[in-house]
């Protein structure tokens, strides 16, 4: 038997990897690869209490988790291919747009 | 020493790795294979957790459909490696500074924290992570939350259209 | 003869079914006031008229039903109904009332929409709807040449629906509501010519005036509440015995009624005197309560001499009498209406109404008649001199208005109310006829541009004669016998520990008869008699229409009549006679009487008055007149053109010019407030307000903006980097706290 511990300390090392690549990377794609980075995390660390608690609710969480991150993914790439057809850059330091 | 440990060690430390790789690789097309990779491992991860039907759709889903998507976007705008890394500013050396920290301060805080699996009996240990339980809950307890997605995917389909579209 | 009082006695709509619809008579002319008001423009002048007219003849019908009802005996019984208050066998004879529901509640306090129709309101509704009536009748043909005329319709039809709310309320709350709403009708019908710099004015001189008295009527109202809270808490059983009730009862009804109905004031004022045997007296303090500490007799005073400053307001009187004469600026039949015969009554009705609250405070009854008296007197002294007819009326008004306080400050309750219905007909008549004249006549107003009016305009002389004669008070008209009773009752009833006040007001009283003659002669002779002024805007005046006429002729016919009321003819339960208004009242007024002799605070004398009394008076009035005829008739034309004595023209400078209070109010009241205003405007509007506050705040916000622009670098990462800073801080923070 492994400790849940072990598997929430996984999840916390990957949620700050994510974090850490999200808040460092200037390419927005690898970017939004950090945030699905940190969607897993999030989605082990459901499965991880599930485990704990011998409750299916944190699955059927993960579900959703992954389908709204394919929602999320559908979207931002589209964004970042309007911003790249707009801009001919998908480098985040030379687009600040929300500036005013 | 059990083989469920040492599975567990083995595949977290390939997971970190190839995290790793996500976040350091120089281009973009070798940070989606490491995050590929990753799915893989953390699908490994799912099925130590009795979560099977999650890792299923985790390779389907995540390290198929998704990961693909990226590729394409990838390639179709030809990006190859970025020519300057990004300059060191504040805000980066902060921000890199302070999910380095949040990882500190989680470690202790879940170091502190003694979890243990639950006993599941003869009965649980047949149903749970099936698709048919998982799949029961969804479409009695969960049936409005799983339509409200449903209807939130297909609105980001039609988003991502009218995003991307250079003309209609 | 037996079917005849049958036929009186028995109402042709049996009360228990009109009780539920006296509603109808306040919706009658509320309904025409919308429809005037919102589709005046649309219906036409014609329509107009019928809607307005009919509106308010419709809600006289239902007032004669009504009324008729109030007397109603049919098969021996007695119209009541069971009073709320009292125990269960307690009944409110010769009265309709109906609750319609809790209007608001909040707590312990609670108004209910309650009419109630006893002789006295019902005497007021015939009176309101009655003259209203011919009002309505006459200004269809004075206002024919005015553009506004269905606004002018909607006001006065809005007037007549508050005025009846007024009398016909329940509670001091209700009445409030009437109060308010004649004020501001008022308001809007003084200014109705709004084009005019100075009718607009006087409205607001009048809504001002009028709002000084408001406020001191509510904080009374604050105090009513408050007593009634503190009487439940500490009365005895033999309090509420003494009251014809139990405290089950009472709180019961406070409970359902809510503490601002009459007929609890009723039961409170009779469970107070010191007779009682309770614990509760006049002068037992307030236990608890924001009172602590006063009596209930000190706070009743206090409470009584708010209503009286209120009542000033509305009623005209010190000090704040001087919007009425200001009034006048609004149309003649408004002025007819609303400031001589109906709205400026509402403080009397409101001290008969709670005439068992008001014996309690002797020294606010003595308050009540020195000010009627001074009132009336200055305002008789100040129509000397005046030369605009509607302006003697005006301060005739007043100073008859003075003489009704006199007799509600000195108990003799019923006589001021017969007063205030002869009054409300022949002062009527007399504003009607003035109007009439003035139709006539170009809108002249200056009474020594006037003259010779007898043989152009035969009726409206004939009923200004007679109306003259009644408010005069010569004899048999009714103004001479209400007016007498009103002096009768204020020469024989004493108030406890304050003699001297009987014999002042009573001394004044007879200067005023004199006086009140005198000048109503001279606006009479004037007007009607001698030669017609060279000044005269139009060479023939030419007599109005029926429309007006008719009025004229009914309120003068009226203005005799009504002197039935106060002949000796019913029999008196202890024996002899007693005033057929008096025996009227009586059921009305019967628990001030019991309050009074129980309390011992005003002996209430009811001896019919003798001969030689009626003669005094008669004597006086005629002495005024006499003399006014001798100076103006054969004085003053033989001496047209010789110089006048400086002192003379000192005396009428002063007359003329009102004592100068105006010029006294603005001295030392109105400057020092426009200097405060200044001062207010100046430094805390101007400087603290708008400088600081509201030019500081956008100063300051503008520069912390600016400085925090150089935030706003546009990197979503720079923003996410500062969220990351924060999660880390909040989580960092939170696992030291566990650690702890």
């Amino acid at each position: 038997m492994v400790p849940i511990t072990y598997y929430l300390l996984l999840a916390a090392a990957l949620f700050c990897m994510g974090m850490f690549g999200v808040l460092v990377r200037t390419n927005a794609l690898v970017v939004f690869m950090c945030v699905e980075l940190m969607l897993n995390a999030a989605n082990l660390t459901f499965l991880a209490f599930a485990r704990m608690h011998g409750d299916g609710i944190g699955h059927v969480s993960a579900f959703f988790v992954i389908a709204v991150a394919a929602a999320e993914a559908a979207i931002g790439l589209a964004i970042v291919i309007a911003v790249f057809r707009s801009r001919g850059t998908v480098n985040v330091d030379d687009i600040r747009t929300m500036k005013h | 020493m059990n083989v469920e440990l040492v599975l567990f060690g083995a595949f977290a430390l390939l997971t970190l790795l190839s995290a790793g790789l996500v976040i350091l690789a120089r281009s973009p097309i070798n940070s989606a294979m490491a995050l590929v990779s990753t799915f893989f491992f953390l699908a490994g991860i799912y099925v130590l957790l009795w979560a099977h039907t999650v890792a299923v759709v985790q390779v389907l889903v995540y390290a198929g459909a998704i990961m693909v998507l990226f590729l394409f976007v990838i390639m179709l705008l030809n990006l190859g490696e970025s020519a300057h890394r990004g300059k060191p500013t504040l805000s980066r050396i902060l921000g890199g500074a302070s999910a380095v920290g949040l990882l500190g301060v989680l470690g202790i805080t879940l170091s502190r924290v003694p979890a243990q699996p639950a006993n599941l009996g003869p009965q649980a240990q047949a149903t749970f992570g099936t698709m048919a339980s998982i799949g029961q809950s969804i479409f009695t307890q969960w049936l409005l939350p799983f339509e409200a997605v449903s209807l939130l995917l297909l609105v980001a389909m039609v988003g991502a259209v009218v995003v991307a579209k250079s003309r209609i | 003869m037996d079917g005849i009082i049958d036929f009186f006695r028995t109402a042709p709509i049996p009360p228990d079914v009109l009780a539920p619809s006296l509603w109808l008579i306040i919706a009658l002319p509320l309904l025409g006031a919308f429809v005037c008001g919102v589709f005046g423009r649309m219906l036409g002048r014609a329509n107009v008229n019928l809607i307005a007219c009919s509106a308010v003849a419709g809600a006289f019908v239902l007032s004669v039903l009504t009324f008729w009802a109030t007397s109603d005996s049919a098969g021996g019984r007695v119209v009541n109904f069971p009073n709320p208050f009292g125990l269960e066998r307690d009944v409110v004879r010769y009265a309709l009332a109906h609750d319609y529901g809790t209007w608001f509640a909040a707590g312990d306090f609670r108004v209910n929409f309650g009419l109630l129709v006893d002789h006295l309101s019902g005497t007021l509704l015939l009176v309101i709807t009655g003259v209203g009536f011919l009002i309505h009748l006459y200004s269809t043909s004075y206002m024919e040449h005015d553009e506004g005329y269905a606004r002018y319709f909607a006001y006065l039809n809005l007037f007549v629906a508050a005025m009846l709310t007024l009398v016909m309320a329940d509670n001091l709350v209700l009445l409030f509501v009437g109060w308010e709403g004649v004020g501001m009708a008022s308001y809007l019908l003084i200014g109705f010519w709004y084009t005019d710099p100075a009718k607009a004015w006087a409205g607001r001189k009048a809504f001002v005036t009028n709002r000084i008295g408001d406020f001191a009527f509510l904080i009374a109202t604050f105090l009513i509440v408050l007593l009634v809270g503190a009487f439940n808490r500490q009365a005895d059983p033999r309090d509420f015995n003494a009251a014809g009730t139990s405290r089950e009862r009472y709180e019961q009804a406070l409970s359902e009624r809510g503490p601002v109905n009459f007929k609890g004031l009723e039961k409170m004022a009779q469970g107070l005197p010191e007779g009682t045997g309770g614990k509760v007296s006049l002068e037992t303090p307030i236990e608890s309560g924001p009172l602590e500490g006063h009596t209930f007799g000190g706070v009743m005073t206090v409470a009584m001499l708010l209503f009286l400053l209120g009542a000033a307001g509305k009623s005209a009187q010190l000090p704040l009498y001087v919007w009425l004469p200001d009034a006048m600026a609004g149309p003649t039949p408004v002025s007819a209406l609303i400031h001589a015969a109906t709205m400026v009554t509402a403080g009397v009705y409101l001290f008969c109404r709670m005439s068992s609250l008001l014996v309690l405070s002797p020294t606010a009854m003595a308050t009540i008649a020195i000010v009627g008296a001074l009132t009336s007197l200055l305002a008789a002294l100040i129509a000397f001199a005046q030369d605009d007819i509607k302006k003697v009326l005006a301060y005739s008004t007043v100073s008859q208005l003075g003489i009704m306080f006199m007799g509600v400050g000195m108990g003799i309750f019923w006589a001021a109310a017969l007063h205030l219905v002869t009054h409300a007909f022949f002062k009527a008549c007399l504003f009607l006829g003035a109007g009439s004249v003035m139709h006539g006549n170009g809108d002249e107003t200056d009474i020594k541009k006037l003259g010779g009016l007898r043989h152009e305009m035969k009726w409206t002389w004939g009923t200004f004669l007679v109306a003259t004669f009644a408010i005069t008070g010569i004899f048999p008209l009714s103004g001479f016998f209400s007016k007498d009773a009103i002096f009768h009752g204020v020469e024989h009833n004493h108030l406890h520990g304050l003699h001297w006040v009987s014999e002042v007001v009573y001394a004044l009283g007879l200067v005023i008869t004199a006086c009140t003659a005198f000048y109503m002669s001279r606006v009479y002779l004037l007007t009607f008699e001698g030669k017609r002024s060279s000044e005269a805007r139009v060479a023939h005046a030419h007599e109005s229409a029926w429309h007006m006429t008719l009025p004229l002729v009914v309120l003068a016919v009226l203005s005799v009549a009504a002197a039935v009321y106060a002949f000796p003819l019913m029999p008196r339960a202890g024996g002899g006679m007693q005033p057929v208004f008096e025996n009227f009242l009586s059921p009305v007024l019967r628990p001030a009487e019991t309050v009074a002799k129980a309390a011992e605070t005003v002996e209430l004398d009811n001896s019919t008055p003798s001969l030689l009394a009626y003669l005094t008076a008669w004597l006086v009035a005629i002495s005024g007149g006499g003399l006014a005829a001798y100076l103006y008739l054969s004085f003053f034309p033989k001496r047209a053109g010789q110089p006048v004595g400086a002192v003379a023209r000192a005396v009428r400078r002063v007359a003329h010019n009102k004592f100068y209070v105006d010029e006294l109010y603005e001295f030392i009241i109105i400057r020092p407030i426009k200097f405060l205003s200044f001062i207010l405007f100046r430094v805390v509007d101007s400087l603290v307000i708008d400088t600081v506050f509201v030019r500081g705040t956008a100063w300051v916000t503008a520069r912390v903006g600016s400085a925090l622009r150089y935030l706003q670098s546009g990197d979503a990462q720079a923003y996410a980097a500062v969220m990351a800073v924060a999660l880390l801080g909040g989580v960092a923070y939170a696992l030291i706290q566990v650690l702890q």
